[in-house]
């Protein structure tokens, strides 16, 4: 049993259960065991609220750093947002000396402090990096036949990579390789690294941008899309009803998120993963 | 340009410096290279992070500190940090001009009703009954904010407004 710190963030357990529900159970079948008493907040939202005051959102984040700092054990994320806080912020306090004694003072006032000494992964990363694919596919039951998944990256993992230190922001090869262990067939199409458009505050823009990846999708031939984040998840799922309104386009393709495919090659069933769970069916696509 | 406009405000790039981030935009020498994958630039052709980044070179206050300031549009994408040469990390001198925004009140709604929230309950999301139950059905451990108390000593500060 490896033993790991999941930070959950607000999405996944407040919005998307479901996925929380496929995590648990791909990471169990991995013989990976959960502390969970550790009282966490929002990591906070690195659009949003760091928009509105950034100390603020370094302090609440070194706040989270430092109790998994204070386990000894790697803090695992399972939203892009997440992870573009946690790295970003501790990446900032590694940085600047005098801005770490500033947050620091701040957390003297509940007896805590930031060391920088933490590790913060994604949890795809950490399923290359520290698990490893052997363990992955010891943990196959059921590979998935003839299944095209579309990837999407999101920005948040790989860029800025002096940060992530994750993949080639250009060039990445990380979530392909991913799904080819679960037998599915990863396919690569011109937009893979389009921003889902989430964080533009405009009507419009963040629609043309999400139904152009479907359409780079659909020219690509794939029967879904994988994803490894709960807004992009929400962007694609929910968001092709809203495309459906707003730009009178009509896409149709299901959005997996990444572990609830492993999930499936685990020989998990669909509603086990939560599948069933989705606006856009993936019904008639699986078997 | 009338002459006007071509003074610099050394006021506001100096209040800017001392934003997390906000100093790197003296490192801006304009090439460019942060435009041509900049999602934002691709669909509107007001957005533009260099010309964003000249703005503050040139201390455009008016411009830069308001509620439909084109620095809303910006993603979060983090492309033009990746490519800058010159570490200017673009999105994040536009992420501390969105701090004066909030400071002077000139920010869209959106960002402190939304940031209302984590502050008054430590999630950005709330929970909802009908999530509750939904997480009960799927075998789930029950959600539980402690942080709370912890969360709202630390962000108390003397500066702070
Ligand atoms: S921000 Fe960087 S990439 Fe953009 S114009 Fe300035 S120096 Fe060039
Ligand atoms: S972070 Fe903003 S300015 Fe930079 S490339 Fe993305 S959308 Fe453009």
């Amino acid at each position: 049993m490896t033993q790991i710190v999941p930070f959950w963030g607000c999405m996944i357990p407040l919005r998307y259960p479901h996925i929380e529900m496929a995590i648990r159970k791909t990471l169990a079948n991995l013989q990976m065991e959960l502390v969970e008493d550790l009282p966490f907040t929002c990591c906070p939202d690195p659009i949003y609220f760091k928009a509105r005051d950034q100390f603020d959102w370094l302090v609440i984040a070194a706040r989270n750093l430092a109790l998994a700092e204070e386990r000894n054990l790697p803090l695992l994320t399972v939203c892009s947002g997440c992870t573009s806080t946690l790295k970003e912020a501790r990446f900032l306090l590694n940085e600047d000396e005098n801005l770490k004694d500033r947050v620091n003072t701040q957390l003297k006032k509940i007896n805590r402090e930031y060391k920088g000494t933490v590790n913060v992964e994604h949890a795809v990363v950490y399923l290359r990096d520290v698990l490893g694919y052997d363990a992955i596919q010891d943990s196959i039951q059921k590979r998935i036949e003839n299944l095209r998944v579309a990837i999407h990256y999101g920005c948040h993992l790989l860029k800025p990579s002096q940060i992530m230190h994750v993949d080639d922001a250009d060039y990445p090869q990380l979530l392909s390789d991913l799904v080819k262990m679960t037998g599915a067939i990863p396919v690569t199409h011109e937009e893979q690294l389009l921003c889902c458009g989430k964080g533009c505050i405009d009507d419009l823009i963040p629609y043309e941008m999400t139904s152009d990846i479907f359409d780079s999708v659909k020219e690509a031939k794939a029967d879904c899309l994988g994803l490894i984040c709960p807004t992009c998840f929400s962007s694609f799922d929910l968001g092709q009803k809203i495309i459906e309104r707003k730009l009178n386009k009509k896409h149709e393709i299901p959005v997996i998120y990444y572990f609830q495919l492993l999930g499936l090659a685990q020989g998990l069933s669909p509603e086990e993963v939560g599948l069933d769970q989705h606006k856009i069916p993936m019904k008639g696509i699986l078997d | 340009m009338s002459d006007k406009s071509t003074e610099v405000n050394f006021e506001f790039r100096q209040r800017l410096n001392k934003i997390i981030g906000g100093n790197h935009h003296n490192f801006c020498y304009q090439c460019g290279a942060c435009v041509s994958l900049c999602p934002t630039a691709k669909y509107s052709t007001e957005f533009n992070p260099r010309t964003i980044m000249l703005m503050a070179l040139l201390g455009l206050e008016d411009k830069l500190i308001a509620p439909d300031s084109i620095i809303w549009k910006c993603t979060n994408c983090y492309t033009c940090y990746e490519r800058c040469p010159q570490d200017v990390r673009p999105v994040d001198v536009i992420t501390a001009l969105k701090n004066i925004c909030v400071a002077e009140d000139r920010a869209p709604d959106i960002i402190t009703r939304y940031s209302a929230g984590i502050l008054d309950t430590g999630v950005s999301t709330p929970l909802s009954v009908a999530i509750a139950k939904r997480r009960e059905k799927f075998g789930l451990p029950k959600f539980n904010i402690t942080g709370y108390d912890e969360m709202k000593i630390i962000l108390d500060r003397e500066d702070s407004k």
